[in-house]
């Protein structure tokens, strides 16, 4: 049972031909990580499931189609966001940040488990949030996409920049929600994707090469072949 | 002593002028990246709309009647500058020149239809006696009008820090300035808060077109231009899409016009074009702006 | 190929009759009526290239564009009155002047992009309109502007007879500024400025400094402005304030839009089309029958900003490209078709 399905998708930015044709599928209730080098389109494909960017091909989130459909509509029907550079609201106080995002009124719940995983949201509410390390930047980043119901999230780079300290938290948060909803999730860090990875898709220069099971991230061979990185650390 | 008090504060009247026509500017292009040439056309419209309510209400009015117009009047060009967005602006998503070449046509046209249905000399704006009286501060003779002007743009300031610091719509609106993608992304309709924005502005330029009218002894088409050209002006140096900066820039600007004109007739359009230039050397994102990616 | 193969012959005869045209016997252009009007479009069709230079090419949103040319007008206006030097020296100065003008200005203001940069030109076009509406050191003659003494100038360009010679200058002025302006876009120079139009950061990432590229465009179209402002100073016969209007440089802008900011002819050809508009409006609303048409309609009509403006928010929605976009449209259907 798939949550999202993306058929042949072909994305154009400008006059470069970024995605070819893009198909996969990501299974309901589990994390799917999307892999590959820098530069093949990872970040893309994001965006254009949110429709920040137009193409052609399909779109299906649960069965609807969402291809052409604004933003805003996309995301009201499920679909959270974590932006590779977080895009938090820097002039925005933290729990500004949250509560522009949060889509319904009653939901103490989800605020309650936002602060049990990140207790320091709740001390720092009033702060401003461009006064944030990169860390807790990220924290928002997150917190604000676990407001509301989700269908699906997709994650873009959560880890990007961080501190290993931080990298730490951040994985420790991810492995928390993962087991209660559906993650896209694009990821450098092998470690992390291989604590919470049910599921693998591999892109290279805008298109899918490989799509199952994530036992052969523990192969290095496999691992530097399509991923160009020496599997294993890091 | 007396005369400086004087010229203080006629300047700040001037400036609170100012500030009616630069805040709707400033939010407009902070959220929107619209450089907004029908902001003059609001101005006139406005103008022109609390011209015809007041003139139902007798050749002199009293202060609530007037401030009736003036509301109302403001009313007008808020509606007419939603108008204008939902009709032009908003087919022309993203397209930002060309929204600015579209706003460019349409203070023409407006302009043309008001001046061919009217004529362009000035029309005296019935006004209560009240403002032609002078209040003593200081041992100085101020015009009451000025104090019209200084309290309506200071409610205009409180007003939009209210709206942008206790109501959603003015979270959406200040998360929108700063990245009004992810605003989107969120799952809120950006579009609305443009809307909203519009109108607002619309609001503050009718408002201020009444008061400008007041202060120009009369309505006509012709006055807006130069007010929209110090608008302009303000917001470069106030900073777009801050509405405090824009405060802050038409207090200075309208001091030091009133203070330079003093010495020499003219002298004042002059010296605030030297200020502009000296401010975009030291600081081109203006007193309070961000620098905008 | 784009071009239609004979458009440059077809160029080059109708420059021929235009310039025969008042000496070929008896035609519309052989009489000073028409000659006049003529021009005047000429030299707006000009002045707006110098405009699409700046817009057009480089992309600068300049509103302050009438303030070179108005300096023209004034400064040879007022060198010749008071007998400094000839009128060729005087306009060669003026040009002089306008550059170092467009230097000064641009410098402080080419420190801003885009929509600032828009705006703050406008400041600087209304600063120089107010010192030369105000009379400043008693030299610009205030509001009236100041009416050029014609016993100064070369006599074959005095009275109706001579308006020939007025309207050759005017049609000299405008290929001279043509051909500037071609030589310049087709330069290595040129190149750069339509990458500036495109892509700043690119430009700059190749080491180029755009700063010095963009304030290049501004001189020179400056500098062409004001041959054409002292082209004016013939055709008008005096100096006014009014062509330092900001006014003037929307009209430019329009011209641009509407002839299509794309092309160098598209822009000229909207000069001269939109000169030639305006002026005959201004003829039809003093028909006879115009005066029975109702005021609600006929008084906004009236007003060549009415229709200007509605056509021009018509072309922005709808035909950006303007003339010479739609006319490439269709070029490169029929081309596509033939190869088919």
């Amino acid at each position: 049972m798939s949550a999202l399905t993306v058929k042949n998708l072909h994305v154009k930015i400008g006059e470069s031909h970024i995605l070819h044709g893009v198909t996969f599928d990501v299974p309901a209730h589990k994390v799917t990580a999307l892999l590959g080098r820098n530069g093949v389109g990872k970040s893309t494909t994001l965006k254009s499931i949110m429709g920040l960017y137009q193409g052609t091909g399909s779109i299906e989130l649960d069965g609807l189609q969402i291809l052409g459909t604004p933003t805003y509509k996309i995301a009201q029907a499920g679909v959270a966001y974590v932006p590779e550079d977080r895009e938090i609201f820097s002039t925005l106080s933290v729990r500004e940040n949250l509560t522009l995002a949060s889509r319904n009124k009653n939901n103490g719940d989800a605020y309650k488990n936002i602060f049990e995983l990140f207790p320091e949201l709740d001390t720092r509410a009033a702060q401003l949030a461009g006064s944030l390390s990169g860390g807790q930047q990220q924290m928002v980043a997150i917190a604000r996409a676990l407001l509301n119901e989700n269908e699906i999230l997709l994650v873009d780079e959560p880890t990007k920049g961080l501190a290993p300290k931080l990298v730490t938290e951040v994985a420790n948060a991810l492995v928390k929600v993962a087991h209660k909803t559906t993650m896209l999730l694009v990821e450098q860090n092998l470690a992390l994707v291989k604590r919470i990875a049910e599921n693998v898709i591999v892109m290279d220069q805008g298109r899918v090469v490989f799509q199952g099971g994530p036992e052969n991230l523990n192969d290095p061979a496999w691992v530097h072949q399509m991923l160009g990185v020496s599997g294993g650390h890091k | 002593m007396e005369t400086f008090i004087l010229i203080g504060i006629t300047g700040i009247g001037l400036g609170a002028l100012y500030f009616l026509v630069a805040s709707g500017l400033s939010l407009i292009y902070g959220l929107m990246g619209v450089l907004n040439f029908a902001h003059g056309s609001f101005l006139t419209v406005g103008a022109f709309v609390g011209f015809w309510v007041a003139s139902k209400m007798g050749f002199e009015t009293t202060i609530p009647e007037f401030l009736l117009a003036m509301i109302i009047g403001g009313l007008a060009a808020g509606l007419f500058a939603l108008l204008i967005e939902q009709l032009l602006i908003t087919r022309l998503y993203e397209r930002h020149i060309d929204q600015a070449l579209v706003t460019v046509g349409v203070s023409l046209v407006v302009g043309a239809v008001l001046g061919g249905w009217f004529g362009n000399d000035l029309r005296m704006f019935p006004t209560p006696m009240w403002f032609l009286t002078a209040i003593d501060i200081g041992g100085a003779q101020i015009p009451a009008d000025r104090v019209i002007y200084i309290s309506t743009a200071i409610l205009l300031l409180i007003g939009n820090w209210a709206l942008l610091k206790f109501t959603r719509i003015g979270l959406i609106i200040r998360a929108g300035v700063e990245n009004r993608h992810m605003v989107d992304a969120l799952g809120i309709n950006v579009r609305k808060a443009f809307s909203t924005v519009f109108f607002l502005g619309g609001f503050a330029a009718g408002v201020g077109g009444v008061l400008v009218s007041v202060y120009s002894n009369g309505v006509s088409p012709l006055i807006a231009g130069s007010y929209l050209i110090y608008g302009f002006i303000v917001v470069v140096i106030g900073g777009m899409g801050s509405v405090p900066g824009s405060f802050l820039a038409a207090m200075l600007i309208g001091i030091i016009k009133q203070f330079a004109n003093y010495y020499a007739t003219g002298l004042g359009d002059f010296v605030v074009v030297i200020l502009l230039a000296v401010v975009l050397l030291i600081r081109p994102q203006g007193l309070l702006g961000k620098v905008r990616a | 190929m784009l071009r239609w193969k004979y458009s440059r012959p077809l160029l080059g005869v109708v420059m021929a009759l235009l310039a025969l045209a008042p000496i070929l016997g008896d035609n519309p252009l052989s009489r000073p009526g028409l000659q006049q009007t003529m021009a005047v479009a000429f030299i707006w069709g000009g002045l707006a290239l110098t405009y699409d230079l700046l817009f057009g090419f480089t992309g600068l949103l300049s509103f302050g564009h009438a303030l070179y040319f108005a300096t023209g007008v004034y400064v040879t206006c007022i060198l010749i009155n008071h007998e400094v030097v000839s009128w060729w020296l005087a306009s060669l100065i003026a040009i002089a002047v306008s550059a170092l003008l467009a230097l000064l200005v641009g410098a402080a203001s080419l420190r801003t992009t885009g929509i600032t940069f828009a705006m703050v030109t406008l400041a600087f076009g209304e600063a120089g309109h107010v010192i030369l509406e105000r009379n400043f050191f008693n030299l610009t003659g205030g509001e009236n502007g100041i009416a050029l003494n014609a016993n100064l100038i070369p006599q074959f360009w005095i009275s109706v007879v001579n308006t020939k010679y007025i309207y050759w200058t005017a049609l000299a002025a405008m290929a001279l500024t043509y051909a500037v302006i071609w030589w310049v876009t087709e330069s290595s120079a040129g190149r750069v400025f339509a990458a500036l139009r495109d892509n700043e950061l690119r430009v700059q990432v190749l080491g180029l400094n755009t700063q010095r590229f963009k304030l290049l465009a501004f001189v020179i179209s400056a500098a062409l402005a004001a041959l054409l402002g002292d082209v004016m100073l013939l055709a008008a016969g005096s100096a006014a304030p009014r062509f330092a209007d900001a006014g003037v440089t929307i009209s430019l802008l329009l011209m641009v839009v509407l002839g299509g900011a794309v092309t160098r002819w598209g822009a000229v050809i909207g000069g001269i089309i939109y000169s030639v508009a305006t002026t005959r409006m201004q003829d039809l609303t003093q028909q006879e029958f115009f005066k029975t048409i109702p005021k609600l309609i006929g008084g906004p009509i009236a007003e060549p900003a009415f229709v200007l403006g509605l056509l021009f928010i018509f072309v922005v929605m709808f035909a950006p490209g303007g003339l010479s976009g739609a006319y490439y449209k269709l070029r490169l259907r029929a081309i596509t078709k033939k190869s088919q």
